[in-house]
């Protein structure tokens, strides 16, 4: 699929890919190309360079919905409207809790240490979180087009792993089994036990001690009573990414490392049934050819040295790093069939404007 | 040189993308070159540092992949049955109990105990002894990146803290001293010469400075070389000598665009390396950007050697 036409058809545009690919900015400039062409859009991101969050109005802690400021587009406004907003993993978690159970309850898991581990380092809850947010942002339906970034994951499988896991673990027959002598009141349960259960159940309280388990246990007798609703979410959210409307774009690197972690991440995609809008290949190294120029290192020997010479060296270089980069493609991608591959050549400068950002808005289109 | 000092353990990190797998297997050739022994490790069970010595992986158990360096990838899961096995001498109910998903459930609640054990894996390899001397003269580490390292190396003295019996409390002390003694321990950050990297390397410096844990040189991957004969209006400078060479203005519009984009990316490189320079004082190793068909081994030979040049 070409950009212009799933910012225009699609609700729902999922960045993801390995770190460091630059998913942000890749989000922010498919976003600003949506609002550009008259649509209202908001961009949700995790970490954005402090100039890129700068230039869209995000400097300090913008964790809610923000209109990015007409300053930000010199003399041409977006035809539409560009919100944006950064991910607040813990805010995000209590505000999910709110909405699932009373206040009082809510207040009792908040002041659970073991709460603050589960919202802020548990494996998992900062993708589970971005899921959450794309969620209520959803619902919300304010935005014709929201787009999301997805956090660095471990490996780029993790993201969708996540809410399951998450699910699996809050969901918790086996916690709870496991915790069920430390849960107050409790009596018998230990009957319950099969010696396999019991004999794991000594072995883990030897290594960690048991005052960590009471916390654990009060957290979850607390939590009580939401799990069906944290599951039901999860599944609500999980046929959300799979809907017709949303598309999921991977971001990926022209390296080895990144276009492979690309690959398995779109052939999961498609196991798993979820829409796969185009592989975005980030900062390729694009060289014109010109007649001439066959080769540039055999022209470095005869101009001898100066600007030309030295020119013509890079040249060659880049050259290189191309045949590199379209070789990589090949065997990695190769494969993929029918996917869009969007390439976007790097810009050599770091993207820090809406100048920059409609540039590679641009570039984007006519991949 | 200096980035292969006195520690044996150097814990390679950086952010995502920036080459810290290469640049942990860079440092682990130039160590066996100097005849050390070499074991290399990988945390995340990532497929990262065994491509670059043709596996698809690193092992899960140590093993040797070439001349005098040996290959490990640390599994948590593996870690704790192994943790069993040496604790409580019953690998029977070692293997029962990874099946029956007590590790998830360790791993998952207890915070910091999948880290201990991580980090203890590699105390143990550190503690190895092999007819009467160390077995590993050098442990590099392939560790998570700069995002999850903090906490990793936090979660001993978390669990000190946290913990008030039990056998992992001693264990974790005796990680807590590996990681804070810099004879035996220093991490080595990688970074690109760009904005998002260096920024977050500078974060990672306060955040482990503040840990007291020892930092090594760092390693800017990715050098660009400078073109300062061509610089701003490349098209203009190289009208004449293009003409003279023969050269029509197709060649030197795309010889102009590629040594325009070369320039901008050297200039923003530069301020880069000011900023990193004016906000970190530890020493820095500076390695190029290769132009080469592919990054497979030979081109870790060529880096290993700079990294021992320099």
């Amino acid at each position: 699929m070409r950009a212009d036409e799933l910012l225009a058809q699609k609700h729902i545009v999922v960045c993801t890919g390995a770190g460091g690919v630059g998913k942000t900015t890749a989000s922010a400039a498919l976003a600003l190309r949506a609002a550009d062409a008259g649509r209202k859009v908001i961009v949700c991101t995790i970490d954005p360079a402090r100039r890129l969050a700068q230039s869209l109005g995000l400097d300090g802690l913008k964790h809610d919905p923000t209109l990015v400021d007409a300053s930000a587009f010199k003399r041409r406004k977006p035809k539409g409207e560009l919100w944006a907003m950064m991910l607040d993993m813990k805010r995000t978690f209590d505000e999910m809790v709110l909405d699932l159970t009373s206040r009082d309850r809510a207040e009792a898991i908040f002041a659970n240490p073991f709460y603050r581990h589960v919202s802020s380092t548990l494996a998992g809850t900062q993708e589970y979180m971005a899921m959450e947010k794309l969620w209520e942002l959803h619902e919300e339906g304010r935005w014709e087009l929201i787009v999301i970034d997805t956090p660095p994951t471990r490996n780029a499988l993790d993201f969708l792993d996540a809410p399951r896991r998450l699910t699996d673990f809050f969901e918790g027959r086996f916690l709870r089994l496991m915790l069920w002598p430390y849960i107050k009141g409790a009596q018998g349960g230990i009957k319950l036990f099969n010696a396999g259960a019991r004999a794991a159940l000594r072995a883990v309280t030897k290594i960690t001690g048991s005052e960590l388990f009471s916390d654990v246990a009060d957290f979850f007798v607390e939590f009580e009573g939401m799990y069906e609703q944290f599951k039901r979410r999860a599944v609500a959210v999980h046929e959300l990414l799979g809907a017709k409307h949303t598309s999921f774009v991977v971001v990926t690197a022209p390296t080895e490392p990144s276009l492979r972690e690309a690959r398995f991440f779109a052939d999961r995609l498609q196991q798993e049934k979820m829409p796969l809008g185009a592989l975005l290949v980030n900062r390729t190294h694009d060289v014109p050819d010109a007649p001439g120029l066959q080769d540039p290192r055999a022209l470095v020997a005869q101009v001898g040295g100066g600007p030309l010479a030295d020119a013509l060296a890079v040249y060659a270089d880049w050259r290189t790093v191309a045949a590199r980069e379209q070789r990589l493609l090949n065997t990695e991608l190769g494969a993929l069939g029918s996917t869009s591959v969007w390439r976007v050549p790097d810009l050599a400068d770091d993207v820090n404007d809406a100048a920059a950002l409609r540039e590679i808005g641009e570039l984007l289109a006519t991949a | 040189m200096a980035i292969l000092g006195p520690a044996r353990v150097l814990m390679v990190s950086g952010k995502g993308g920036v080459g810290k797998s290469t640049v942990a297997a860079a440092l682990a050739v130039a160590a066996a070159k100097r005849g050390e022994r070499v074991l290399v490790a990988d945390l995340e069970d990532r497929e990262s540092v065994g491509p670059i010595f043709g596996l698809p992986k690193l092992p899960h158990q140590e093993h040797h992949i070439e001349a005098g360096i040996t290959g490990l990838s640390v599994i948590p899961d593996e870690a704790l049955v192994e943790y069993f096995r040496v604790v409580y001498r019953v690998p029977k109910f070692s293997r029962a109990l990874l099946r029956s998903k007590a590790v998830e459930f360790a791993t998952q609640t207890a915070p910091g105990i999948r880290d201990i054990l991580l980090i203890g894996s590699i105390m143990q390899a550190e503690r190895s002894r092999h007819d009467g001397r160390v077995q590993y003269d050098r442990i590099i580490v392939d560790a998570p990146p700069t995002g999850r390292l903090p906490r990793l190396l936090d979660a001993p003295r978390a669990i000190v803290e946290l913990v008030r019996a039990g056998p992992i409390k001693p264990q974790a002390q005796r990680v807590l001293d590996l990681v804070l003694d810099p004879r035996r321990l220093q991490v080595v950050l990688v970074t690109l010469p760009e904005e998002m990297p260096v920024r977050e390397t500078v974060e990672a410096v306060e955040t482990l400075q503040k840990m007291d844990v020892t930092l090594g040189s760092i390693v800017v991957n990715g050098i660009w070389p400078a073109l300062d004969s061509v610089g701003k209006n490349a098209k203009q400078k190289l009208r004449a000598p293009a003409e003279a060479a023969g050269l029509g203005a197709e060649a030197l519009d795309a010889l102009a665009a590629v040594a325009s984009a070369h320039a901008r990316r050297v200039a923003n490189q530069r301020n880069t390396m000011t900023e990193l320079s004016e906000q970190v004082t530890l020493p820095r190793i500076e390695l190029p950007y290769l132009f080469t068909e592919r990054i497979g081994r030979d081109e870790i030979d060529t880096l290993a050697d700079l990294l021992e040049d320099r």
